[in-house]
């Protein structure tokens, strides 16, 4: 039995993260086939729990996922790294990492569900900076709140606390309440400052949802929810099985196949783990393989009739790099007890500084107080200070009750030169290039930085603060987006505003890789509404043809 | 069609979804069965030799391990299972390591200390090279951690003196919102380091 006769859909998808699970969760439940080719395992919940339990480095994203070695990811954000090579001025600010397992890089998120403000898809025409997207909020307005039901979304009423992005629709479940750390910070910033403290809005159920239990406050929303009271890209993988849709692991594509003309894409080719090559047909094509691998793919396969790679004609694929990246500070209190640590990870921001008119002179942040569990940080800190027996007691129980965490989002522009490309001296066990990126931060993101490095400085004041602690330079949110970059003008961007590639008809890509520019919020909210329009217009194309 | 593959680090499973849920009930079922059957060895080996400690007796160095433990903890006793898995484990990393925890164990027998850090204090007096041997066994009580292992996660010892506040992550049992409510007040401590400061490196996420 030839795999060519089995392996053909209506929409074969490559990645089965977010993007690729919704896109066949909304097409199989409309009776279009599918097929999903996820270039990783399929594992379950509980093996990645028991993997963070035994784990010296508790704090490392990556170290429950180890990566096969045919579907190979970062392994942490440590510069040089094993997969992800980084140059450039600014390297270490791109050492991004990220997930291949089906199901994607959601495993690991901290569910922060952000909406973009519509500032943030036209940041050239209000602030003469970067590009406008091929499209404005109100055409995602619906596909947000769709993402947001499928999600499971709490967040605040929007009469109570405005986050400056209009809603239709409330959000499909009530804030989640935040903990003594959050209320007290919070209290601080209202009394103390202009600013303010908000609840993040967050795909975390605060009550049973979709199958999925109210969330119990282990703190672990990164690297593994022990209960799945988180949504994550394998309860969309869930749904779309039930609903008909075909998930095939193990299956690393490495070749679009197009007609003669160059205008459609008639097949996929992928590697098993034996490196046994796959021809999968079908009518449409869908890449949600997350920015960098997406990139990766485009470039991977070219050939005669496409030198640069695939959709490439602008010569943008790979290019207009972006990140949120990221200011850290840790410092201890001089204030009463917090006990960061009780409830989820990630609850509350500082959004005062998501939009303005300096945004035509320096990038946009949030700013998170992260809910972290400290005990294990203050123990190590207290044992490296010299104390033993109940003065180390004394002090973990101090260290671990005042310690607090800042980190900011600061928006990057896309900028041509910051730039993907293929390895030449690197290869995985398949033979595939690994991927290089050059990396310098845009002067507009630096000023950004500046900026939030004084506010915290004010807040470690206001605090008390003592035993400051800075990440030093600056550091990768692994928000990476930009590598196929929407625009109207074919000569200047990737995909249009559907997320169509400009040089295939029949092709389409899911990813954060489309934004035009990257706002503050996390991405990923953005990156699930995109793939459900993206569901929407292949309804459209193959229901009324 | 493409041959099933196991990862060779991670275990894989193809299943529908209603069998994962399956395959969760049968694994919790099955250790049930499991439990029940040891509570069912244990009233039958009554009054004989079933128990929960192993024999420390047997090796008199892990003994003196102990000994040295308990004054480093400022504690009366410790669990001698822990112990001796940390103490196999500290060994492991490096071929001085037995000969530097049996000289420490001499120190302690051969001398009073009112407290940790006053022991502490004179073995880094005596001999630089202790420093690291009591970060060690710091580390491992502590922690649960030794020679990069872990050894034990929630029994370690920095979640006992923590759990009149927060919860070992992964095994929070307040209920939804507990995190709401305020946390106990902690004062200022008081001790000293005994021990010269090292470098701290904050581990790579």
């Amino acid at each position: 039995m030839s795999s060519e006769q089995n392996l053909s859909a209506d929409v074969v998808i490559v990645g089965s993260g977010v993007a690729g699970s919704s896109i066949a969760n909304e097409l199989a439940r409309a009776g279009i086939s599918v097929i999903v080719l996820e270039a990783g395992p399929r594992v379950d919940r509980q093996h990645f729990v028991d993997n963070f339990r035994n784990l010296e480095n508790k704090p490392s994203y990556q170290g429950p996922f180890p990566s096969t070695p045919w579907a190979e990811h970062p392994p942490n954000q440590i510069t040089p790294n094993k997969y992800l090579h980084t140059s450039g001025p600014n390297a270490e600010a791109y050492q991004q990492v990220y997930l291949r397992m089906m199901g994607g890089t959601t495993w690991h998120w901290a569910g922060c569900a952000w909406r973009y403000l519509p500032s943030d898809f036209e940041l050239k025409t209000r602030y003469g900076q970067g590009r406008d997207w091929a499209l404005k909020y109100d055409d995602l307005e619906p596909f947000y709140y769709q993402a947001e039901v499928m999600m499971g979304v709490c967040g605040p009423d929007p009469k109570v606390e405005d986050l400056g992005s209009p809603r239709r629709q409330p959000y499909p479940m009530e804030a989640l309440p935040i903990s003594y750390a959050a209320q007290q910070f919070r209290k601080l910033i209202s009394e103390k400052t202009p600013y303010r403290v908000v609840h993040e809005p967050q795909a975390r159920n605060t009550k049973p949802y979709d199958g999925r239990p109210t969330c119990e406050g282990h703190n672990n929303c990164m690297p593994i929810c022990p209960i799945g009271a988180m949504y994550n890209g394998g309860y969309s993988v869930y749904h779309a099985e039930a609903a008909g849709a075909k998930f095939v692991p193990n299956a690393v594509v490495y070749k679009i196949e197009r007609d003669s003309a160059n205008k459609k894409v008639t097949a996929v080719h992928y590697y098993d783990p034996d490196k046994g090559s796959h021809r999968v047909t079908g009518k449409y094509f869908v890449i949600a393989a997350h920015c960098i691998e997406t990139a990766k793919l485009l470039l991977v396969s070219a050939d005669e009739k496409s030198p640069n790679g695939i959709a490439n004609s602008s010569g943008h694929v790979g290019r207009n790099m972006m990140d949120h990246t990221g200011v850290q500070v840790t410092f201890i209190s001089g204030d009463k007890a917090l006990w960061p640590g009780r409830g989820p990870l990630e609850t509350n921001v500082i959004d005062n500084f998501r939009d303005g008119d300096w945004r035509g002179d320096r990038g946009a942040y949030l700013v998170h107080m992260v809910d972290d569990n400290q005990v294990d940080f203050a123990t190590q800190l207290a044992i490296s200070k010299g104390y033993v027996g109940k003065a180390l007691e004394e002090q973990i129980r101090y260290l671990a009750s005042h310690t607090v965490r800042l980190f900011s989002h600061n928006e990057a522009l896309p900028d041509p030169d910051n730039r993907l490309t293929l390895s030449t001296t690197h290869k995985d066990a398949l033979g595939i290039p690994h991927p290089d990126v050059y990396y310098k931060l845009p002067e507009y993101t630096v000023r950004s930085c500046e900026h939030t490095r004084g506010l915290f400085k004010n807040l470690i004041g206001l605090m008390h603060g003592t035993d400051e602690q800075w990440t030093p330079g600056y550091f990768p949110q692994d928000h990476p987006s930009g590598s196929t970059i929407m625009g109207v003008d074919p000569k200047d961007s990737v995909v249009d505003g559907h997320c169509r590639t400009h040089d295939h008809e029949n092709l389409f890509i899911a990813s954060s890789s489309v934004f035009s520019t990257v706002g503050t919020g996390n991405i990923t909210l953005t990156v699930a509404a995109l793939a459900l329009r993206v569901a929407d217009t292949l309804k459209k194309e193959l229901l009324h043809a | 069609m493409t041959k099933e593959r196991h990862c060779p680090l991670v275990d894989l499973h193809v299943s529908s979804p209603n069998a994962m849920r399956l395959n969760r009930l049968m694994r919790m079922s099955r250790r049930d069965t499991l439990m029940t059957g040891m509570a069912g060895m244990g009233v039958l080996a009554t009054g004989t030799a079933v128990s929960a400690e192993p024999a420390t007796g047997a090796d008199p160095e892990l003994e003196r391990f102990m000994k040295v433990s308990e004054r480093l903890t400022d504690r009366p006793s410790l669990d001698p299972r822990i112990g001796q898995a940390l103490y196999e484990r500290i060994l492991q990393s490096g071929p001085e390591r037995k000969a530097q925890l049996g000289r420490l164990a001499d120190l302690l027998a051969g001398g009073t200390y009112e407290d940790a850090s006053a022991f502490a204090k004179a073995a880094e007096q005596s001999d630089p090279a202790f420093k690291d041997v009591i970060h060690d066994l710091m580390s491992g009580w502590y922690r649960g951690v030794a020679n990069g292992k872990v050894v034990v996660y929630r029994s370690a010892l920095m979640f006992d003196i923590t759990k009149d506040a927060i919860y070992p992550k992964t095994y929070a049992a307040g209920g939804p919102f507990y995190w709401t409510t305020q946390p106990p007040e902690v004062d200022r401590p008081t001790g000293a380091p005994a021990l010269s400061p090292s470098k701290f490196d904050v581990e790579p996420t």
